[in-house]
């Protein structure tokens, strides 16, 4: 083997490995797929799209645009439990037309989901409140990651899962 | 002849009567002054004492400003904490406080059709910059049939926006 292609096999893998450590530095870490629900002004009802956490910013991506929030501007996050149908939106709607009662044993299959709620402030100081829906057991370590980069909350995430345990404890 | 001036002054009397509780009546049922105001800022809701998620109380203020933006009646509706809202001289503030809640089950809903029904009702209070009340009224949101359980706060903020309608 020569110098000269051992020169450039180690300044190929070197550009390599540069190109692996920009594009880990560009991904935003845990980046989670959504439902928004409502509060994001540019995003639809229960539009899908993805909420990750980038150098002390949530970005909401949705259908190639994204909204940028300051994690400082958030004041409140919230996380709880809900449940959705399996079989949701016009179809849902429509199998309730379904001979003998079909319609509703199709709306007792739902899935769990986590539900993070975020009270935040826009540029102009106005106050915002919005709702996401993520998978499941996934919105305790978002709203951790969301309070180290800088976002406030009155509820630590430990009390959040407490007091659900309690509400559900309540409800039964 | 006694009888018949009796009977007609009964009458008069009964006639005099109707006709001072119409007016009093008419009067109670004329149509109060609207409101005039160029922006309302919406304010926060307050939960009161009442055990309410956050997220029916973010839902609340937003579809509040969606449909009082909406609505048109008053061409600026005002975020709480916007800058530009302590420059406005006629704004009118908007406070939802929580009455009740009775978050329900969707669930409940599409498989017995009569039970599992939302509820949430407040008291709309709109201020003037002075901290007077202008208009307090008891507003009520219903989900019984079709939708999920946040659905409550869109009936909710639709029932506030048509009070602004009445009354601006």
């Amino acid at each position: 083997m020569t110098s000269s292609s051992t020169k450039r096999i180690s300044a190929i893998s070197m550009a390599a490995l540069l190109c692996i450590g920009t594009l880990c530095a560009q991904q935003p870490t845990g980046a989670l797929k959504v439902e928004h629900q409502i509060g994001f002004e540019s995003a639809k009802a229960n539009e899908k799209g993805t909420l990750a956490i980038q150098n002390g910013t949530l970005q909401y991506t949705h259908n190639k645009e994204s909204v940028n929030i300051p994690a400082s501007s958030i004041e409140d996050v919230f996380t709880g439990a809900d449940s959705q149908r399996t079989v949701g939106g016009t179809l849902g709607t429509l199998t309730m037309l379904a001979p003998y009662g079909g319609g509703r044993v199709v709306s007792m299959f739902r899935n769990k989901v986590d539900v993070i709620i975020l009270n935040y402030r826009d540029a102009n100081g106005g106050f915002h409140g919005s709702i996401f829906l993520l998978p499941q057991g996934t919105s305790n370590q978002f709203k951790k990651d969301l309070l180290a980069a800088g976002a406030h909350s009155s509820i630590p995430p430990d009390a959040d899962d407490a007091k659900s345990a309690t509400d559900k404890k309540d409800k039964k | 002849m006694k009888t018949t001036k009796k009977l007609t002054s009964t009458i008069v009397l009964l006639f005099v009567v109707a006709m001072t509780m119409g007016s009093a009546v008419s009067a109670q049922s004329a149509k109060p002054e609207k409101i005039k105001t160029s922006a309302i800022e919406v304010m926060k809701v307050d939960p009161s004492d009442v055990k309410i998620s956050p997220a029916f109380l973010a839902a609340l203020y937003e579809n509040l400003v969606t449909e009082l933006s909406k609505n048109g009646k008053v061409s600026r509706i005002e975020r709480e904490g916007d800058k530009d809202a302590p420059g406005i001289k006629d704004l009118v503030k908007l406070q939802c406080i929580v009455t009740a809640f009775k978050e329900g089950s969707e669930r409940q809903r599409q498989v017995t059709t009569v039970a599992g029904a939302s509820k949430l009702s407040v008291i709309a209070r709109f201020t003037d910059n002075s901290g007077k009340v202008l208009l307090e009224k008891d507003v009520t949101g219903n989900v019984r049939f079709f939708g999920g359980n946040l659905k409550v706060t869109f009936d909710l903020a639709k029932h506030v926006a048509k009070l602004v309608n009445e009354n601006f």
